[in-house]
């Protein structure tokens, strides 16, 4: 009976204790990071260059084992925005941009020690023209007539047609193409071959994952040096490990057991708790609103294919129906950074644009028919830090700019009486508080959002529902839930809250969304659109603007200029309600590591997901050794 | 004997249609659904990334033809079908070209033996308690185990799950909260990693166990209430057969039937996983895996996990039907 007895304590006790004792990576040498796409179905895929590998992508593989020519910032880099990574200089154009030359740094090996030189190159830029179903097969295909390496260290690509922006295709915002090795992908088919073990051209190497999918290790290489990384030191983590930690909540948790250093992403309910809860855990702003804005405006979308949304009056009418600071409060719980233009608020973007033209945006005028009205309240994210400070004190910034790149600048007071105006403008009437379209009909609208998969703009679309419902419009929230995107590239929606707006960040150039904004792209209605014009606007105005950056380099000053004249056609046009920056509660736990980039230290995006979130290695330091 | 054997086949006519309606209406279901897989895999290559209009339009194309979701519906689910006879669901779309089964044969050992102890550990516990309590109806211990237990039964499983997470996750962090097993251990037949698997699996086990002892409890305390006022109970009360020989062979034995046919029908819905449970605390099952598929519109994957389900269920059920008129006699071939 003893010996039962002792047997089952001892069971229990195994049971019960804390730590698995075989662990094989030391805790204080591993920086633990959220895998936002969590449990990967299909583990084994490491072929990155498939769709079925764009899955797993954020488990590491693009973060730490891939590489291409450049890198662009969301923030502000570690030496400048603009990183020439396997390439050693920027690209090289001919005068009419039919041709891209490509300068290789030298001395880049891969991780099973062969060197990396323009033959690869050559090889992936083939390799996807002569296949179909790649990720980047059309891409390439639609602009490379034929490339070749007149040495091993330079690659020119001769291309279909002119394009200045050809290098995007190579330029790392979230992810770009990536460089395949010649000598592994050679003889084999790029569509079913697993590529496993994968071969790294990054600081780092696979080191084990798990069966399930669960989570992914990875081990600095023992010859980093001979990485582009290794231009600005030495990676501080020995391993990362991606895994995926469940719901939210059970992400606080983690973090608050120090189990998990880096979150992704948390709702903002979670991000308070752990700011009260956890000393130890920091986030971008060191206060209120804590979270990592990325370079991705959601925005009220109208499907332009709709009669209702034809008139500018009525579009303009339900800008104003909106009052922001509800909309950050019901969305972010006011932790928001407000837009009130068609740029993102984060980056560089508000000294490139938002603090320039914040002039013109005061002294914009619009004409309600009845009157001439100044729409742009300059002071509205000044409001939401004031509205939030009883509750929040010291979180809460005191300094004007703070402020601004906190919260936002401004955006348009909520104006019921000129919105109203405007309706009337347009030919339509009010019974009672119900608006009547110009055929007679009840202004009805149906309103999009995609549920459960982002809650955060789900309430923000429920808010604005209910304040256009209080002005008059019959409005019904769709949520889509899992087909929202089928639908909304399908054009199936009246209204939807999305994006269409994203832009590098860290550069000024606005070619990343806004080419594809050109009318030769916009379907038929019924057909399916291409990213990203989903509310499938058209203007001779915005072509001649598209038609003119795609003229001008990448860098040239001019380009800033026509930005200016885009943000200032959305304004007069609002095709599009632009709302807030998309904001990403990355929390960063500082029991294990330090260095982690913030708003004071702004050298790279901690938003885990990323590629370009691998310059965070190089900062990071343990804090136990 | 012969009648019998009529029995058997018209059971087994009758499984089969509703194995054929059933995976037939799914099909359609996820096929007419407004998911495209198509879609849903440029959403995801082109949300943060490359937006030539001209290279997606492009990649649209080559992406149906990699699929075969551009012909007409009818073909393709003769496809299917054509398929499932040669036990192949195809491949997943959202992991092409690895296929289905692979996906789910991944899976379906951690489903199983989660959900499969977890419903027998409920079936004997909640069996054995409600047998007890409707057998002893005046024992103050048995009528509190009823008060607890029945406390536990309305609370939704994924609730009891959050609760267990904030208790032995953060208040008092001693148990694993994510995942089958813990990172960086080598997998393997070796008592550590047995170990680790078990007690990632205490958690997930125990907020389904609690919730679903109290199903079989009451059902097992009603069925016990009935039979104890039979006449056979009562003659062998009287004629001074011992109570613990009555309970096991007069009373639970005959109350038990209906109780075993739910246990096959609940054996054979685990093959859906505990969707909730899997996503609370991370655990690589089937409803997890059935979960990311219908977000990615990967028809081909929904189709194999809930095929699976519509012939396990099924099969539960016709094993039930031709094993009962083995088991009760008083079940009479029509």
């Amino acid at each position: 009976m003893l010996g039962r007895l002792t047997l089952a304590v001892l069971a229990s006790a195994a049971l019960f204790s804390a730590a698995a004792s075989a662990q094989e990576v030391p805790r204080n040498q591993n920086l633990i990071v959220e895998n936002p796409n969590g449990t990967i179905a299909n583990p084994d895929w490491f072929n990155i260059w498939t769709p079925a590998g764009n899955l797993n992508q954020p488990t590491g593989l693009h973060q730490l084992a891939m590489d291409t020519f450049w890198y662009i910032d969301p923030d502000y880099g570690l030496d400048g925005v603009w990183d020439n990574s396997l390439a050693a200089e920027p690209p090289i154009y001919n005068d009419d941009f039919t041709q891209m030359t490509v300068r290789l740094r030298e001395g880049i090996y891969w991780s099973d020690g062969v060197e990396f030189t323009a033959d690869d190159v050559v090889f992936t830029a083939e390799t996807h023209m002569k296949t179909d179903g790649l990720v980047r097969s059309a891409a390439f295909q639609v602009n490379v007539e034929s490339v070749e390496a007149p040495d091993p260290y330079t690659v020119v690509f001769n291309l279909k047609r002119p394009n200045s922006r050809f290098h995007s295709l190579f330029t790392v915002r979230w992810n770009a193409a990536w460089i395949m090795p010649k000598h592994v992908f050679e003889g084999k088919d790029p569509l079913t071959f697993n590529f496993n073990p994968p071969v790294s051209l990054g600081a780092y190497t696979l080191h084990s994952y798990d069966p399930n999918g669960q989570w992914f290790t990875w081990e600095k290489r023992d010859d980093w040096e001979r990485t582009t990384l290794a231009r600005f030191g030495e990676p501080g983590p020995q391993y990362v490990t991606y895994v995926d930690p469940g719901p939210p909540d059970r992400r606080v948790i983690a973090q608050m057991n120090h189990e998990l250093d880096i979150i992704h992403d948390v709702s903002p309910e979670g991000m308070f708790t752990l700011a009260r809860e956890a000393p130890s855990s920091i986030a971008w702003f060191d206060g209120f609103p804590y979270a990592h804005p990325d370079p991705t405006l959601p925005a009220v979308l109208f499907n332009h294919q709709h009669e209702k949304f034809q008139n500018r009056d009525v579009r303009w009418a339900l800008a104003l129906a909106i009052d922001i600071k509800a909309v950050a409060m019901a969305s972010y719980r006011g932790a928001a950074t407000i837009s009130a233009i068609q740029v993102p608020p984060t980056g560089t973007h508000p000294d490139y644009y938002h603090i320039p033209l914040s002039e013109w945006l005061s002294e914009f005028e619009i004409d309600t028919g009845q009157q001439v009205i100044r729409p742009y309240d300059p002071t509205i994210g000044e409001q939401i830090a004031d509205m939030l400070r009883p509750s929040m004190g010291d979180a809460i910034p005191s300094d004007p700019d703070k402020i601004m790149r906190a919260f936002g600048a401004g955006w348009w007071k909520q104006d019921l009486e000129a919105a109203a105006q405007l309706m009337e403008k347009a030919g339509f009437t009010r019974r009672g508080n119900d608006w009547y379209m110009p055929n007679g009909e009840r202004f009805t609208i149906r309103l999009m959002v995609e549920g459960d998969g982002r809650p955060v703009m789900t309430r923000a679309g429920t808010m604005i529902a209910q304040q256009w419902r209080d002005f008059g419009v019959d409005v019904t929230v769709e949520n889509a839930q899992a087909a929202f995107f089928t639908r909304r590239n399908g054009g199936d929606f009246e209204v939807a809250i999305s994006w269409s707006v994203e832009t590098w960040g860290g550069h000024p150039d606005l070619s990343f969304f806004l080419d594809s904004w050109h009318s030769d792209f916009v379907a038929p209605a019924g057909e399916v659109q291409s990213p990203r014009n989903w509310q499938r606007w058209s203007s001779p105005e915005l072509d001649k603007i598209i038609e003119q950056i795609r003229e001008v380099e990448f860098d040239d000053p001019k380009g800033i200029e026509l930005g200016h004249e885009f943000v200032k056609l959305m304004v007069e046009e609002m095709p599009t309600i632009p709302l807030m920056a998309y904001n990403v509660f990355t929390v960063m736990d500082t029991t294990y590591w330090t260095g982690y980039p913030t708003a004071d230290d702004p050298y790279t995006n901690p938003v885990p997901n990323w590629a370009n979130s691998r310059y965070m290695m190089v900062r990071l330091r343990p804090t136990q050794q | 004997m012969r009648s019998y054997g009529i029995y058997v086949l018209t059971r087994f006519a009758q499984f089969l249609l509703v194995v054929f309606i059933g995976i037939s209406l799914t099909f359609f279901i996820t096929h007419l659904s407004p998911i495209d897989p198509v879609e849903q895999m440029i959403a995801g290559m082109t949300a943060m990334g490359q937006s030539d209009p001209e290279a997606v339009s492009l990649m649209r194309t080559a992406l149906q033809e990699l699929y075969g979701t551009g012909g007409p519906l009818i073909e393709q689910y003769f496809t299917y079908w054509g398929r499932i006879l040669s036990a192949d669901f195809g491949p997943s779309l959202s992991s092409f070209p690895t296929p289905v089964s692979v996906l789910i044969g991944r899976a379906l050992p951690w489903t199983i033996g989660l959900l499969a102890t977890c419903t027998v550990i409920s079936w004997v516990f909640g069996n054995l308690l409600g047998g007890l309590a409707g057998y002893f109806r005046e024992n103050r211990m048995l009528k509190l185990a009823g008060v607890i237990i029945m406390g536990f039964h309305p609370v939704p499983y994924y609730i009891i799950a959050f609760v267990l997470l904030i208790i032995f996750g953060l208040m008092w962090p001693i148990l694993p909260t994510s995942g089958g097993a813990a990172a960086n251990l080598p997998r393997g037949w070796n008592a550590e990693y047995l170990i680790s698997v078990l007690r990632h699996s205490i958690l997930p086990a125990a907020s389904i166990i609690l919730v679903g002892l109290g199903g079989w409890f009451m059902g097992m305390r009603a069925l016990v209430s009935n039979v104890i006022t039979e006449d056979y109970v009562t003659y062998a009360e009287l004629g001074g057969v011992k109570r613990s020989r009555i309970l096991p062979f007069y009373v639970i034995r005959n109350a038990l039937v209906p109780q075993v046919t739910g246990l096959a029908m609940s054996l054979g819905a685990i093959f859906n996983g505990a969707i909730i449970v899997e996503f609370v605390f991370s655990y690589p099952g089937l409803g997890r895996l059935l979960i990311s598929a219908v977000y990615a519109g990967d028809y081909g994957l929904v189709l194999g996990v809930t095929t699976i389900s519509i012939v396990a269920v099924s099969a539960a059920v016709f094993l039930i039907d031709i094993l009962y008129p083995v088991f009760d006699p008083r079940v009479k071939l029509a």
